[in-house]
């Protein structure tokens, strides 16, 4: 390798979203007039340059690299309009001179990705550029950190904006302090990535002035790093055969926004506040300029809050921004000052409104556009189509709004929100019914998805949309196909009828009419020898709801009929296992509760079920001595709820399940599945309440000791409103009302203050518990 | 006798000139000092600047100082918010001491600060005499600061009536006051400027009107949270005290750092592990007063101790300290002995049997 050629193209050095290097880097290649620029980039997306630099692609882009060998894989390189890399292809266009990326194609940055980075979507072209971030992993201050704070600097974004951004540099003046603070940071050993990686764009150079370009007129644009390298003649070509051979992978563009711009932190790899950039870039890196405008903005949002900040506040802040500036010696404010500015004068000294929303503004919210001719999969394209159609949020801000299912415009969101769901796009998440707040958040698909009549989704676009759409193309070409798809490989993975019957909801919810069919036939299939009562309540369930609620939304064509006689039929079998399943062992009783109140509930609400049989069943469980008590406990308050059982009859069952002859574990059980029931109408029920009070006084205080958890957990259940009908039921049986109002008068004659002191006492002692608790 | 205590320009005085005499930067109208050198001046010099070393005023963000620094710059008011106790009054008076060479001209804001405190009042002998003339004018500090070109300090303006702030609000924006009975107004001269504190803590007993608020840039001093830069501090401002005064001992490193991680586990309500929960008491716990408890426990070990600081002297002072105005508040300190300092060893087993005495009824 010549590496003497290599120092006779011209070489500029670049920090990745600088607006001031692409501002000399501007007027650089205005001197040099170079006829081909090689950019550090991907070299296999070179054939990306043209859609990157159309008129209608908008940054913030990125070059999204993927794996196509089925495994989640992916990379971005992303680019601002104010990065040098993109302003040297746009300049490139502008000029007629032939742009093309020279470093490693994505398929071996994917590879070595993965072998060296622990967090999954690491962006690898971006993210580590030098030895400043590859010692980032270590507990030790990176390089350029402490390079920053002995310089007085609070951190090295600071030192950057101050030496780097701010003042007006020449092209002369630009490129050695930048190869100077290259050299600070090649100063430690360097990553053998990075090394690779100088050996591989220095081959690429040379391979294009050995074509017979004259080196005169080629100009490389790479991170300041790689440059330091090449100019240095620290590049060993040999290392070039140690790079792996790469993964199958495609490349494409994909919009990119400011607040994902704004996550990657660190030498290179991104900017603490894109739009602050951009705004510089826009003013010709007036620093000043851009500072006074987003304190105009940061006026604008604090009047649209309520709160006072006139012209003059702007002004001030304006000043103390420039003397802050001015005092450290920088030649134009930074973020620094502006954020010191705000909060001495706009904020009046409290720094939480700028925490709390200002902040953003500087961040930024915008979202970049691809030009349309190509870059979009079906997928996107469908996504985008959608999304404007359906007038869905399209910004990197989360948004909120709600979707009334009673019009078919509506219900068609709801379709497509719910494929992106089970697609596992990420778009939209689904916030709870609405009307239910504070409720535990409801399960996004499934049962409650078909009862709902108004979803609340909260949706927020990302990049990782885009990446996922783009992945999941392999899947199929609409995302009702890529739905299907993954619904029906669910399907043949499903191993109970529950899991059959919830694809089976899926289908519906999504639309995807070609599996409720196969899914019908899997439940159908599953449910003759499923044993499962617990699996078969819940399929159960399921299938009732679709006979109540239809599956229009599918639009399939199997018909609700048959869907009601696979209900009836899987009904039938559930109740062929309750027996069975009911005498199980203790610590397996929750699900077979569960599945019992499921039951109940399928029972009286679905005519197609066979309430009858299910009575009957309930009385056997309610009787039989056989089962885990708790489920005749819960049999025994199902059935006086649903009217089958007389008061006293209640009282009578209850009291002998609670008997002195019974053992009190089987007793504390039983009464833990009777409370699980509806707790308020049992306690209302002063017969009821005595068999309990009757088999509390009787239990022995060592067996009390054994009992006392099962008791605990069966009574704890208990809300406010049913404690006092308890209490109040069991005062009254006991006649201790006209006892207690006595000794009220007595003690309030006598020891008024003795009370006082103890409540408070009282009071101190519980603040402690709630303390502790 | 000398002054019980010196103003900051007195007490620095060396300081102040040797940083006025090696100082090349440019300087606002009327400053004694450039920017960077009040700077230096507040936060302190590792070099020595012409012989004389100059010592931190202020420990904590430099941020913080160059914000106030720059608001001074630009003729802009300073108001220094903040808790009690963190230093805003201290910080005022050396910036005032540096820029304008004096901290003197001040007006304490109480409820009873009435107009004549800020403008004017007269000799009233002479003004009988002569009738209304300059002679017969007693200027208040701040008019005297405008004549003069210096800054004016006014402590705790939220303590003073709204009238007053309103008075405040058209001397800030005019920069002149009138006298009527002379026919005269009299102008600021550069170099003007004001200095303000005000206490979070009595937001509600005058709040600020918006009109006043807008002609101040506001710097809110923080609590310190940093055990190391606290002990820092509390040592360094007690040393201070002991040799102005010339009592007391030394009190040795372990109590500072037992005295301020107990100031700072009850004034955050948690242990430093994070592990217990403790009450918090009422008083107000700033590192001014963790200074005051210090001081006060090296003074009753030389007069009435064995000269020695033990935590015996410093058990006694904390009490009074924690224990201010609420019965309850012995009860928050009676718990964090008994659940935190009686489960430490060391210095914290003696501390803990010392208040057990003391707390006791």
């Amino acid at each position: 390798m010549d590496l003497a050629l290599l120092s006779r193209v011209h070489l500029f050095p670049v920090r990745h979203h600088s607006p001031r290097t692409t501002a000399v880097l501007g007027r650089w290649l205005e001197r040099v007039r170079p006829e081909v620029i090689l950019v550090e980039g991907p070299c296999d997306a070179t054939g990306l340059v043209d859609v990157l630099c159309d008129e209608a692609t908008k940054p913030p882009v990125a070059i999204l690299g993927y794996r196509t060998d089925g495994t989640p894989r992916s990379a971005l390189w992303p680019f601002a309009e104010y990065s040098p890399e993109y302003a040297a292809l746009r300049w490139a266009k502008a000029n007629k001179a032939r742009a093309e990326f020279i470093d490693i194609p994505v398929g071996v940055s994917l590879e070595v990705d993965r072998e060296d980075s622990e967090e999954p979507g690491a962006e690898p072209g971006v993210e580590t550029e030098s030895a400043a971030t590859s010692v980032t992993h270590e507990p030790e201050e990176p390089i350029s950190e402490r390079f920053a704070k002995e310089r007085g600097y609070r951190s090295f974004e600071e030192l950057w904006e101050a030496m780097f951004e701010a003042p007006d540099w020449t092209p002369e003046g630009f490129r050695p302090v930048l190869l100077a603070w290259a050299d600070v940071l090649n100063a430690g050993p360097r990553n053998d990535y990075h090394r690779w990686r100088d050996a591989f764009m220095a081959r690429k150079v040379l391979e294009v002035v050995a074509s017979g370009v004259p080196p005169e007129k080629v100009a490389v644009v790479a991170g300041a790093a790689h440059v330091a390298a090449f100019i240095a003649g620290d590049v060993d070509a040999a290392l070039e055969a140690k790079l792996p051979k790469g993964v199958p992978c495609a490349v494409t563009v994909i919009p990119y926004s400011f607040p994902r711009l704004a996550e990657q932190l660190g030498y290179g790899a991104g900017n603490r506040a894109p739009q602050f950039y951009q705004k510089a870039h826009e003013a010709k890196c007036d620093f000043r300029r851009a500072t006074l405008e987003v304190l105009i903005d940061f006026a604008g949002h604090l009047r649209t809050r309520g709160f006072t900040a006139s012209l003059s506040d702007v002004l001030e802040a304006y000043r103390l921004a420039l003397t802050l500036a001015d005092m450290r010696e920088k030649s134009a404010p930074g973020l620094d000052e502006l954020r010191e500015a705000t909060v001495a004068t706009l904020c009046r000294g409290d720094a939480t409104h700028v925490d709390g929303f200002l902040w953003k503004s500087v961040i930024g919210h915008q979202v970049g556009r691809v030009a349309s001719r190509i870059g979009q999969n079906s997928l996107q394209a469908e996504f985008w189509r959608e999304v404007d159609a359906r007038r869905l949020p399209r910004s990197d801000s989360p948004e909120t709004f709600s979707l009334r299912l009673n019009n078919d415009v509506e219900v068609g969101s709801s379709v497509f929100l719910h494929r992106l769901r089970v697609a596992g796009i990420p778009y939209a998440a689904l916030q709870g019914a609405g009307q239910q707040r504070g409720a535990p958040p409801a399960e996004a698909g499934g049962y409650a998805a078909l009862t709902r009549v108004r979803e609340s989704w909260q949706a927020q676009w990302t990049p990782s949309t885009d990446v996922a759409l783009v992945e999941k193309i392999v899947l199929g070409d609409t995302l009702e196909a890529v739905t299907t798809r993954i619904l029906q490989e669910r399907l043949t993975e499903a191993k109970s009828t529950a899991d059959a019957a919830d694809v089976l909801l899926e289908s519906v919810i999504t639309g995807c009419s070609q599996t409720v069919a196969a899914a019908l036939r899997a439940c159908d299939a599953h449910a003759a020898t499923d044993s499962d009562l617990p699996s078969l309540a819940s399929a159960a369930r399921a299938l009732s709801g679709l006979v109540a609620y239809g599956t229009s939304r599918a639009h399939a064509d199997v018909g609700d009929e048959a869907v009601a006689v696979l209900c009836e039929k899987t009904f039938g079998r559930a109740l062929l296992r309750v027996r069975e399943a009911s005498a199980c062992a203790p610590d397996a009783v929750g699900p077979v509760l569960e599945a019992l109140r499921t039951l109940h509930e399928v029972a009286l609400a679905q005519p197609r079920a066979d309430k009858a049989g299910w009575l009957a069943e309930a009385r056997g469980l309610m009787e039989s001595h056989a089962v885990h008590p708790s489920t005749s406990g819960l049999a025994t308050g199902l059935l006086y709820l649903a009217q089958e059982l007389a008061e006293s009859d209640v009282a009578l069952e209850v009291g002998r399940r609670l008997s002195l002859a019974v053992e009190p574990e089987a007793g504390a059980a039983y009464l833990e599945g009777f409370l699980q029931v509806n707790a308020l109408v049992l306690v209302k029920s002063r017969e009821v309440v005595k068999a309990l009070d009757d088999f509390l006084t009787s239990v022995e205080a060592e067996r009390f000791r054994q009992t006392l958890p099962v008791l605990r957990r069966a009574l704890g259940a208990l809300g406010p409103t049913e404690r006092r009908y308890l209490m109040e039921n069991v005062v009254a049986l006991r006649q201790l009302g006209t006892k207690g109002q006595a000794v009220k008068v007595v003690l309030e004659e006598k020891d008024k203050e003795k009370l006082k002191d103890m409540s408070a006492e009282l009071g101190k002692a519980l603040d402690d518990l709630d303390d502790l608790l | 006798m000398p002054d019980i205590r010196l103003p900051a320009e007195a007490k620095y005085k060396t300081e102040l000139e040797a940083l006025a005499a090696h100082d090349d930067k440019p300087r606002p109208p009327g400053w004694a000092l450039s920017p960077r050198a009040v700077e230096m001046y507040i936060l302190g010099s590792p070099k020595p600047v012409g012989g004389v070393s100059i010592t931190p005023k202020y420990v904590g963000d430099k941020g913080l100082i160059q914000v106030c620094i720059a608001t001074l710059a630009s003729d802009r008011a300073l108001m220094l918010v903040g808790e009690p106790g963190t230093a805003k009054s201290w910080l005022s008076e050396h910036l005032s001491a540096a820029v304008s060479g004096t901290s003197a001209l001040i007006v304490q804001g109480t409820a009873g600060t009435s107009e004549d405190h800020l403008k004017y009042s007269w000799n009233y002998a002479l003004l009988l005499a002569q009738g209304p003339s300059p002679e017969a004018l007693v200027p208040s500090p701040v008019l005297r600061a405008m004549k003069t070109g210096k800054f004016a300090r006014f402590e705790e303006v939220t303590r003073t009536s709204p009238e007053i702030q309103d008075a405040l609000i058209s001397i800030l924006s005019e920069k002149q006051v009138s006298i009527p009975e002379l026919g005269d107004v009299v102008s600021a001269q550069r170099g003007f400027n004001l200095i303000a504190t005000a206490n979070t803590r009595d937001r509600g007993v005058n709040e600020m009107s918006a009109a006043l608020k807008r002609r101040f840039n506001f710097v809110t001093v923080p609590v310190v949270e940093d055990l190391e830069q606290e002990i820092q501090i509390v040592t360094k401002r007690e040393a201070e005290l002991r040799n102005d005064y010339q009592v007391g001992v030394p009190p040795p490193e372990e109590l500072s750092r037992l005295l301020l991680t107990l100031f700072q586990e009850l004034r955050k309500g948690v242990t430093k592990d994070g592990k217990t929960k403790v009450r918090t008491p009422g008083a107000v716990l700033s590192t001014a007063e963790a200074i005051s408890v210090l001081f006060n426990s090296s003074i009753l070990a030389e007069q009435f101790g064995g000269g020695k600081v033990t935590p015996h002297e410093l058990a006694a002072s904390l009490v009074g300290a924690v224990v201010k105005e609420q019965e309850d508040d012995v009860k928050a300190l009676r718990e964090y002995m008994e659940t935190v300092a009686k489960s430490r060893t060391g210095a914290w087993k003696e501390l803990y049997t010392a208040s057990k005495k003391l707390l006791r009824g």
